[in-house]
């Protein structure tokens, strides 16, 4: 399939007008949205992922990556949600309360939507009440906390707590990242999960969302 | 940096300063002078060794090697390889003549300056410097914040303490104090919380004003105003001092550091916002990164195809510091070493500087994030187009403007002109003409414009492109 092949460099490219345009090739040509989305976007997506985890793609490779790979996902979207294709998770991420640092927030919430999660995107400065607003009306099983404040990392305790108190910590794996975050400081807030980097938060995500 | 040593007889100060970590560049042959200590207090005789590597003025002041100084009992010494280079200022400004002695405070993060002015002719009396005894309890302001949070009012008065030693016991006629919003409400003993979250807005921006029992100074003290957000009224001041409100077509203030700012405006209208870079530049978060003292690498030149580097001190590598950091990239994209979109090209993705001082793809990564807010922030704010850029603080004046350039930290198409301690002059500018300071003050603060960048959803974009190595133009 060449148009594949065609969208898949310019994902990794960070081309999107040749995504589009690859994109909607594909479609003219039969592939089937679904096969768009694994056979192609997710496989891309986890190759950018590689290449910054190896230091080779930096935050502006890995955005303009992003940038294409939405626009392809922009075009074969409503045809799954036609299709009534179930997403591999869905994950409502945001930028705690009190920060408004937004960048690996949102390099995470495209590596996510990449890797083929159905991605709730809440911005930044977002109070827990919003978190768990959103959890519950859109069923999500996973909620991502970014923070790159060591005076806002308090937030995300807040946060985990307040899924307690309301009775759905059980219903959601909550992960947690940012510059200052740690693996303990994770643990210590009683998250499920970290990840230093993007690509990483992919295969947390992937881990969590099984169980 | 100060040091309590107890030698024994006849003992040198070396064994004792050197289990604290200080170096011995020569090895403890009196020949390089990198292990010089002030004495503060007990006696160190001087030696013929002393003689020939230091200064008249040097041992008139207390200046001893350590390495070769022979003392009994107790003995206080400051640190020459830790201390920083602090920024003082010198020029002269216009005076209103008056009566009586005055200071200056530029209450900085991590340094503190006095300044004892002659209020009769503008002359500097006296200047005095030492580190922000609140380090201790946070490095950046944040923690500091978050210090005060648990701690409320211990940082102000470990501060107010400090600064009121450093003005001595000579009665003055007024003390103004400039410095960033935090360190504004940490002195003022002002509620801090409103400074830990979004949106950054504090009710408390306001000048305030001590009498001198209050602080048991010398003198009663007046705080200046803060512009907005984390811009504080060491910008106000750097204001005053390029008289960026008086002028009649835009300039740009630029001050470049882990808490970096742009200002940028005329006398119709002045926008200012902080563009937070992070330590890189003062070598934090670089594995090989260190502050500018003995051992650090602070410039780098290409030579014969290879790099060149000048070690503070004369003596080995020990590490690089900012401006170091800052050349080491311009001369690695020069020989082809980094590429424009940050990797290093060759095979084991490092750039070696000297022996055991090399840069990873991890500390030029730093170094994008860093130079890229500063830069994003200069071409948010200056969208009408500037005349100058005016470069503030110490790192300013002393990176290299043709490697800032060249990595894109400075603007191509611009004349850039460091103002040194612009703060600290300004605030000198305001003690010295007390009959138009309110109405200027007044006039600035109206004039200014605090912008959030992060407000901004265009930042991200713009600050991936100037995080690129390479040269850019503010216009077209
Ligand atoms: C860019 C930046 C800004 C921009 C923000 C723009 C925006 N829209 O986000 C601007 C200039 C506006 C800004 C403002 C401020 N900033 Co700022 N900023 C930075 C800077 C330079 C880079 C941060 C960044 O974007 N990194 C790149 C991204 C991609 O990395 P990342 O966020 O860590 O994300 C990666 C991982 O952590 C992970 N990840 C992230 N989130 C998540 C979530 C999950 C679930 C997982 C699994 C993984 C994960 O994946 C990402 C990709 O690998 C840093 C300093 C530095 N050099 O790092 C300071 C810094 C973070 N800022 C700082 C400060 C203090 C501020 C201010 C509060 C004050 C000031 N002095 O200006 C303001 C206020 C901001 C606000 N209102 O909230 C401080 C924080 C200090 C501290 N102790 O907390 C820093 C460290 C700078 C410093 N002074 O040392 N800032
Ligand atoms: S070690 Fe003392 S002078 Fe060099």
């Amino acid at each position: 399939m060449p148009d594949l092949d065609k969208l898949h460099q310019a994902v990794i490219e960070g081309d999107w007008k040749a995504a589009a345009a690859a994109t909607q090739a594909a479609i003219a040509a039969g592939v089937a949205p679904l096969t768009i989305v694994t056979g192609c976007l997710v496989p891309a997506m986890d190759e950018v992922g590689r290449l910054f985890e190896c230091e080779e793609y930096f935050v502006p490779e890995m955005l303009l990556s992003a940038r294409a790979m939405k626009a392809s996902m922009a075009i074969v979207r409503p045809l799954l949600a036609a299709a009534g294709t179930e997403p591999v998770g869905r994950v409502v991420i945001g930028t705690v309360k009190g920060d408004l640092h937004d960048i690996g927030k949102n390099l995470v919430a495209s590596m996510l939507e990449g890797g083929g999660f159905e991605v709730i995107d809440l911005g930044a400065d977002v109070a827990p009440e919003r978190f768990i607003e959103a959890a519950t009306t859109r069923n999500a099983n996973l909620v991502a906390l970014s923070a790159l404040l060591t005076v806002t990392m308090p937030s995300m305790k807040t946060t985990v707590d307040a899924f307690q108190s309301a009775g759905l910590r059980e219903k959601v794996k909550i992960m947690v990242g940012g510059a200052p975050v740690t693996q303990q400081y994770a643990d210590a807030i009683g998250a499920d999960g970290y990840s230093e980097s993007a690509g990483g938060a992919v295969a947390l995500a992937r881990r969590l969302a099984v169980v | 940096m100060k040091l309590e040593l107890h030698p024994h007889a006849r003992q040198t100060l070396a064994d004792g300063l050197f289990a604290a970590g200080v170096e011995f560049p020569c090895g403890g042959e009196s020949a390089c002078g990198g292990c010089k200590v002030r004495v503060l207090d007990g006696e160190v005789p001087v030696t013929l060794a002393m003689r020939d590597a230091l200064s008249e003025e040097e041992i008139r002041d207390g200046w001893r090697l350590a390495c070769c100084a022979l003392a009994e009992g107790r003995v206080v010494v400051e640190v020459e390889q830790w201390s920083l280079r602090v920024l003082t200022d010198e020029a002269r400004v216009p005076i209103e003549p008056r009566a009586g002695r005055g200071a200056v405070i530029d209450l900085g993060t991590t340094t503190l300056v006095v300044q004892v002015v002659d209020l009769t002719n503008g002359e500097v009396l006296r200047v005095e410097t030492a580190l922000n005894p609140q380090a201790r309890y946070g490095a950046d302001v944040m923690s500091r914040l978050q210090y005060d949070l648990r701690q409320p009012g211990e940082l102000g008065r470990v501060i107010r303490q400090a600064l009121g030693r450093m003005l001595g016991s000579e009665s003055l006629r007024e003390v103004l104090v400039v410095g960033n919003t935090a360190m504004h409400h940490l002195f003022g003993g002002l509620n801090v919380e409103p400074l830990t979250h979004a949106p950054f807005v504090s009710p408390t921006l306001g000048g305030f004003r001590f009498a001198e029992e209050e602080l048991a100074w010398p003198g009663p003290a007046e705080f200046l105003p803060c512009l907005g957000g984390f811009v504080g009224s060491d910008l106000l001041s750097g204001i005053v001092a390029t008289r960026l409100d008086q002028q009649t077509r835009p300039h740009a203030l630029f001050d470049i550091g882990t808490n970096g700012e742009v200002v940028v405006g005329s006398g119709q209208g002045i926008v200012c916002a902080s563009t937070a870079a992070g330590p890189a530049f003062e070598g934090g978060r670089i594995g090989a990164g260190m502050r500018a003292g003995t051992g650090a690498i602070d410039n780098v030149h290409v030579r014969d195809g290879g790099l060149d580097c000048h070690v503070i001190g004369g003596g080995a590598a020990r590490g690089v510091c900012g401006s170091g950091l800052v050349d080491a990239a311009a001369c690695g994209i020069d020989l082809g070493l980094i590429r424009a979109n940050g990797r290093l090209t060759n095979a084991d993705k490092r750039l070696p500087l000297a022996d055991g001082v090399a840069l990873a793809q991890s500390d030029i990564r730093e170094l994008q994030l860093a130079k890229g807010a500063m830069a994003a922030g200069l071409r948010m704010l200056t969208g009408e187009g500037v005349e100058k850029l005016y470069l503030a603080g110490a790192f300013g004046n002393y990176i290299r403007q043709a490697s800032a350039r060249a990595i894109g930290l400075l603007p191509e198409d611009l004349a850039v002109e460091p103002v040194g301690n612009s703060a600290l002059r300004g605030a000198r500018m305001l003690l010295l003409t007390p009959s138009t300071r309110k109405a200027r003050l007044r006039k600035i603060v109206a004039l200014s414009r605090h912008v959030e960048l992060a407000a901004d959803p265009d930042f991200q974009y713009l600050y991936a492109e100037m995080m690129a190595l390479s040269r850019y133009r503010l216009s077209g």
